[in-house]
């Protein structure tokens, strides 16, 4: 890459220009390092299918009580640069069917990655790296889709040795067919075998307009009772090497995960979740919060801890506990969220009334995941 | 997992649903055009009226909302 110094024109260079210094959000990936875990903080899960684990990592499962997600599973120590990790526990030895399906995905938003030019003349190579340990060795695989699977690009890595933490990396041509999003909505893909069945396992290496969703030959994570696997570190690139990981600060790593999911949990007693709120009636109130960013679409759904007296409302000068968990009720714009909250009695219409957690469990969650 | 259509009530009248888990509590309540919900209910998932009786035909109400 010619860098040249001249008394005329400064410093100009001239080529692509990828170095180890990052350059605004290099990493498309959102929470690639796995410092993030609003929903679960590191406490194992069982997930359901479509279930988010730690922030911005989803899972697909054909059948469910087969693995455990943990954000650092078996404390380990990561590799070097990094804090923490996601941990795959596999539960069970299950034996996949050909139409089986256990992935690890993370979808990116249409406006993270459009600049790709894929689906045109134009497309971009990207280069994806992770660090990855697994108790297993062998070949695994994932996939690159698109928005509904129409475009599936499988890949493999090789993983040499167990319960060692090792970098891969794969180098991927941008797709010149197809059709990749490039609003709010879901564009890009990427998913991480851990069992696929035939059905849903192409050859690696190519684009295909099949619907795949990892490499042919594949190990599979849940075939062995207790195997682990673990992953940190992932980053999706434009260029065709893979270059340092894109540390960004955890408050910029955040908001960027409240995009797609908030949750206000104070844990503990009498601590504010939706401040601004009146009275309906001696028994309701309409609280509304703002979101700490504009969310990627309008919430449709409030998360709460399914137990009332978790809940409260600050209502003159004193405190109730609810007698109902609160219920969502609108949220109007991508800023503001909005909910019901239920008393037994004792309120008066048209009075301000704010929500408060009733105990250090309670919380508020605000999903607008792809 | 069951879904529960709650009664409208002021100060907005969007028809908000409640999911019921396997234990009994409510973790979500939600608006009928929630992803996850019609995901569910185009699987089977049972949806229950605001009195309390199964809707026979869920789907059909799904397909009908804005």
């Amino acid at each position: 890459m010619p860098v040249i110094i001249d008394g005329t024109n400064g410093i100009t260079q001239a080529g692509e220009f990828n170095s180890d210094s990052s350059f605004g959000f290099k990493n498309r990936i959102i929470n690639g390092a796995m410092v993030i875990s609003q929903r679960n903080g590191t406490s194992s899960v069982t997930p359901a299918s479509g279930d988010y684990t730690l922030d911005r990592w989803q899972v697909s499962l054909s059948q469910s009580s087969k693995l455990t997600v943990q954000q650092d599973a078996g404390a380990v120590t990561p590799p070097a640069g990094f804090n923490d990790y996601l941990g795959v526990t596999s539960s069970s030895a299950y034996s996949i069917t050909s139409s089986d399906l256990f992935l690890l995905n993370q979808p990116i938003e249409g406006f993270n990655c459009a600049d790709f030019n894929w689906g045109t003349a134009n497309a971009k190579t990207i280069t994806v790296s992770f660090w990855v340990r697994s108790s297993l060795t062998g070949t695994f695989g994932g996939v690159i889709n698109n928005h509904n699977g129409s475009r599936s690009y499988p890949f493999s890595y090789t993983i040499l040795s167990a319960n060692t933490w090792e970098y891969e990396t794969i180098t991927i041509a941008g797709d010149t067919s197809g059709t990749w999003q490039t609003g709010n909505t879901g564009a890009l893909i990427i998913r991480f075998g851990l069992g696929v069945g035939s059905t849903y396992s192409g050859t690696a290496g190519s684009w295909s307009g099949s619907t795949f969703y990892s490499a042919t030959g594949a190990t599979s994570v849940v075939g062995t009772n207790g195997a682990t696997w673990y992953i940190t570190g992932v980053q999706l690139e434009v260029g065709s090497t893979a270059t340092s990981f894109d540390y960004r600060s955890y408050g910029t790593e955040l908001a960027l995960c409240q995009r797609y999911y908030y949750r206000i949990f104070p844990a503990a007693t009498s601590r504010i979740l939706a401040p601004i709120g009146t009275t309906q009636s001696a028994t309701q109130t309409s609280n509304n919060l703002y979101f700490p960013v504009t969310m990627r679409t309008r919430p449709t759904a409030v998360e709460v801890t399914g137990t009332a007296s978790d809940y409260s409302i600050a209502f003159v000068v004193s405190n109730t506990v609810c007698s109902a968990v609160p219920t969502f009720s609108s949220s109007t714009t991508d800023a503001v969220g909005t909910l019901n909250a239920y008393v037994a009695s004792g309120l008066t219409a048209g009075q301000p009334a704010t929500l408060l957690s009733n105990s250090s469990a309670g919380y508020l969650g605000w999903s607008a995941e792809l | 997992m069951i879904y529960k259509l709650l009664t409208k009530i002021p100060p907005f009248f969007d028809q908000i649903v409640a999911r019921i888990d396997d234990d009994g509590l409510c973790r979500l309540t939600c608006t009928a055009q929630n992803p996850e919900f019609q995901t569910h209910i185009k699987a089977g998932a049972e949806l229950l009226d605001a009195d309390g009786n199964v809707m026979t035909d869920a789907s059909a109400y799904i397909a009908s909302l804005p």
